[in-house]
């Protein structure tokens, strides 16, 4: 078989182990970095360093931060609401959030849910460390925001049973419909749920 | 609903479209030609999984990557196409040239077939079973897909967690988080409970075995949870709920799920009497035939429009009087497709269409007033041309 050149090939190999990026792509990418400038590939290549010596998770909310910024921006901002805790799977759930405008109180990343088939039980998860910030933080309620899949509903499940001793106000993400759409284009499994969840007026 | 043609590449070793008219339909030619391939394609576009394999790439014709097949429907008089690609282990669903979901798509066309294949339901394992009463409730309730995903993934899930529980030496752990699997169990197993139990007793009495002037077929949903278990929501989840907690143990030291839907059946009854153990092979046949056509009523009387229904190899399965007692029964209730090796088998109108290596050779529309020249060599009708693909 035809090969390129040892340092091509290399590159389309390290870019196929990318999400989402199959042989074709990864060869589209790497003679796309061929041809561009050596400064254009510098700064991609430094950014990608950087990347990994620069951020670090939070040692208390455990999303993502500038490895000179910790606790995280979120965790130190005087002006959040430090009786609201919100729970997330993934520090990109926080950016989720934070684009509705509409909380303003602190983050807990869980980095995962629990899922036996993958191996991950509670332990692998961040929720010792969530109870200990129950413990000292004066926190009067916590959303659960985990995802609605079979996971993220364990996980919710399990983190409330936890919870429910200390006394908190534990809610969970309501499931419904789509804002601004039609009922008539909701799938029925959503409009089940939405039927299942609905709220006095 | 009908289908007006299948359109089929790279699935298996067929080419080209079958173009289906309403009523009924012949195909006929020599064993290995491909008729029940087409069965199979038409199976699979409408339900989205083979009657004959659970590993799709099998399906997709040697040396080539891809297969892609497309059936033009009408449904409620209005035309839908629906495309299904398979590459690999993907499988990707079309509706109009829109990509659908599975919920979405299991609605727009409704088969059920009668095969070799399907007689598993009669003699094999409990799972087939389950799987045909699924079938069925999908045909009627598209979303209970959802339904029948979440609580698969839950019990894989539970299962990997006992396992883990046995294996690993770290029990607690696992073992604090196993209560948060059974909720969702007890929740989803009671919804797959409720619809298999309801979906089983209106299947018993949709079933005409008189047909045949056969013995009496009665089904009924045998749940590992009791017989004399209403069919309640708040029965099912309140001895579903008991019987976690007193078989926990028992689950603790197998390593795997031994309580929930999945471990229920449907008794296929002859007489009274089990017709896996004490039936013929004539006379389970005819009690998968009764229950297909049952199926089929039920689905008539609960979805306004008639379904396709798909009979392979009618001869080898039945005798020609119960043929004709059934192509008879079948007139205005299904749109029908037939496969034979011998095309005179079947009288009356119909569409009559010859296979040789996976390709159509002839076809022919006969009424019922000229049954002596079935295959006058009309020419093929015309039917649409398929769009191009991909969908722009």
């Amino acid at each position: 078989m035809a090969e390129f050149a040892e340092p091509i090939a290399r590159l389309i190999d390290e870019l196929k182990r990318l999400p989402g990026v199959g042989h074709k792509s990864a060869q589209r990418l790497a003679f796309h970095i061929l041809r561009s400038t050596p400064e254009d590939a510098a700064r991609l290549a430094s950014a990608i360093a950087e990347v990994k010596a620069r951020i670090t998770f939070c040692s208390v909310c455990h999303n993502l931060t500038d490895i000179e910024h910790d606790p995280c921006a979120y965790c130190v901002n005087p002006a959040r609401d430090r009786r609201l805790l919100c729970v997330v799977e993934e520090p990109h759930n926080v950016i989720a959030i934070e684009r509705t405008g509409e909380f303003h109180g602190l983050y807990h990343v869980l980095h995962g849910v629990l899922s036996p088939l993958r191996g991950i039980g509670p332990d692998e998860l961040r929720i010792r460390s969530l109870l200990e910030r129950l413990r000292s933080l004066d926190i009067t309620e916590v959303i659960l925001a985990t995802n609605p899949t079979t996971e993220g509903e364990a996980t919710a499940n399990y983190i409330g049973r936890l919870l429910k001793p200390i006394g908190v106000r534990v809610t969970r993400l309501a499931l419904g419909l789509p804002v601004g759409g039609d009922l008539e284009y909701a799938d029925e499994v959503t409009l089940h749920k939405a039927l299942a969840y609905r709220r006095e007026l | 609903m009908e289908i007006t043609s299948v359109t089929v590449d790279g699935f298996r070793n067929l080419a080209g479209t079958f173009c289906v008219a309403p009523g009924l339909n012949v195909l006929w030619g020599d064993n290995g030609q491909g008729k029940t391939n087409w069965l199979e394609a038409i199976y699979l576009l409408a339900t989205t999984k083979s009657f004959r394999t659970g590993r799709l790439q099998e399906v997709i014709a040697f040396g080539r990557p891809a297969a892609h097949l497309r059936a033009e429907v009408v449904r409620r008089s209005t035309p839908v196409t629906l495309d299904l690609h398979l590459e690999a282990n993907r499988k990707t669903l079309f509706v109009n040239g829109k990509r659908a979901v599975v919920g979405e798509y299991l609605g727009q066309l409704t088969v059920f077939a009668y095969g070799r294949e399907a007689l598993d339901v009669i003699c094999g394992e409990p799972g087939e079973r389950r799987r045909f009463i699924d079938r069925g409730i999908l045909t009627l309730k598209p979303t209970y897909v959802q339904t029948l995903a979440d609580y698969n993934r839950v019990l894989k899930q539970k299962n990997a967690l006992l396992r883990a529980a046995v294996e690993s030496s770290d029990r607690r752990c696992w073992l604090d988080s196993l209560e948060d699997w059974n909720v969702q169990l007890v929740a989803l197993g009671t919804q797959l409970h409720v619809e298999r139990a309801q979906y089983a007793t209106w299947l018993n009495e949709s079933l005409d075995w008189r047909m045949f002037n056969a013995e009496q077929i009665t089904v009924r949903y045998v749940s590992a949870l009791g017989s004399d278990l209403p069919a309640t929501p708040e029965a099912v989840r309140t001895a579903l709920t008991e019987q976690l907690a007193r078989r926990r143990e028992a689950e603790l030291a197998v390593g795997h799920a031994l309580v929930g839907p999945h471990r229920d059946d449907l008794a296929i009854l002859m007489d009274g009497r089990d017709v896996a153990r004490f039936g013929s092979a004539g006379q389970q046949r005819s009690a998968l035939l009764v229950l297909t056509l049952g199926q089929l009523a039920l689905y008539r009387a609960r979805c306004a429009e008639p379904p396709v229904l798909l009979l392979d190899d009618l001869d080898a399965e039945l005798d020609t009087g119960r043929i004709a007692a059934l192509l008879e029964y079948l007139q205005g209730q299904a749109q029908v497709v037939v496969t034979t090796t011998k095309p005179g088998l079947v009288q009356g109108p119909a569409r009559r269409q010859a296979l040789r290596a996976g390709r159509f050779i002839e076809a022919a529309d006969s009424a019922r007033d000229e049954p002596d020249k079935p295959f006058s060599g009309m020419e093929m009708p015309p039917c649409d041309m398929p769009r191009s693909w991909p969908p722009s």
